[in-house]
């Protein structure tokens, strides 16, 4: 394999010491999300009901949200393939500026990535949606970019792959990674640029989250980006390594 | 039940059992998918360390 690979450690650990490090670190904040969500964190309220029932004490006028407990697992998931896709126009500027195959591949990897967290944000958010909204899918402002984000990650794909030609397909991909990525920050920002009376504006100063559902969301949100930076270096690997066999059996096949 | 207890348990009675099927699968999901492809990283390294092993015999 990759002797660079193979060989570049990081504060006398491997990469791949990091890699299962970092996905166990990932699974247990995950795992802990999980249970603060469901076990700790106070549920929130719904629409009002015709009266008043009091319920451990307090008095309760709403309906409650169980559903809302898919936030902790659909924010974080969403979060990261935000900052995913920022390393596909990220690799794509420096393969324009270095014309190193490495980087396409990277920016390869990392909309393949940003693909898989794309369609659990859209599954988990449906859900949530369902629940919620008591609809499967609704044009509001954040799914309708979020949406386009999606057909522009899946267009990047069918880009690739109708271009023979190695480095014309790798600038044309590259150029467009570049200008998907534009719908990220967008597709972020809406629901404070266009307010929605549907989807709620999650992190904001004052933000309606109490101390445990807080402490949740962040951990949920660390274990996320730990999950999806592994999963980005074993395809790297597994990337590299394959170019590498295909090298070694041509040299022996010569 | 209290009719208003049984309004304001409405959503949360309904959706938990879904809630927490679709949490677990797809946490399950994502893991498995991370398994498997670390699995087929290791075999490709082990096919890789093998032929490596015989273009360095052929070297030699």
């Amino acid at each position: 394999m990759d002797a660079a690979i193979q060989k570049s450690s990081f504060l006398g650990l491997s990469k791949n010491a990091w890699m299962y490090l970092l996905l166990a670190v990932g699974a247990v904040l995950t795992v802990t999300d999980f249970i603060l969500a469901f076990f700790y964190a106070p549920v929130v309220l719904g629409g009002g009901v015709g009266g008043t029932a009091v319920i451990n004490g307090v008095a309760v006028s709403n309906q409650l949200l169980f559903s809302q407990k898919i936030f902790y697992f659909h924010v974080p998931v969403a979060i990261s393939s935000f900052l995913i896709f920022f390393f596909t126009a990220y690799y794509g500027i420096r393969f324009l500026m270095t014309k190193d195959k490495k980087y396409d591949t990277k920016a390869k990897i990392a909309t393949e990535v940003t693909l898989l967290f794309v369609l659990l944000t859209l599954i988990t958010g449906d859900l949530w949606t369902r629940f919620e909204w008591g609809a499967w899918w609704v044009w509001e402002p954040r799914l309708t970019t979020y949406f386009i984000m999606t057909l522009l990650v899946i267009a990047y794909f069918v880009l690739r792959n109708s271009i023979e030609d190695e480095e014309r397909r790798a600038t044309y991909a590259a150029v467009f990674g570049i200008i998907a990525f534009l719908d990220a920050p967008i597709s972020f920002a809406i629901t404070r640029l266009i307010p929605s009376s549907v989807h709620p504006v999650v992190l904001r100063s004052g933000g309606g989250l109490t101390g445990v559902q807080l402490a949740a969301f962040l951990i949920g949100l660390f274990g996320m980006l730990m999950i999806a930076w592994v999963v980005f270096q074993f395809r790297e690997r597994e990337e590299f390594v394959s170019e590498r066999l295909e090298a070694v059996k041509a040299a022996l096949e010569g | 039940m209290d009719p208003v207890l049984q309004d304001i348990y409405r959503t949360v009675l309904g959706s938990a059992p879904y809630v927490l099927a679709a949490y677990v699968l797809l946490w399950a999901g994502l893991m498995g998918y991370i398994a498997l492809g670390i699995r087929r990283v290791s075999r490709l390294e082990k096919q890789m360390s093998v032929l490596e092993d015989s273009l360095a015999r052929r070297g030699a």
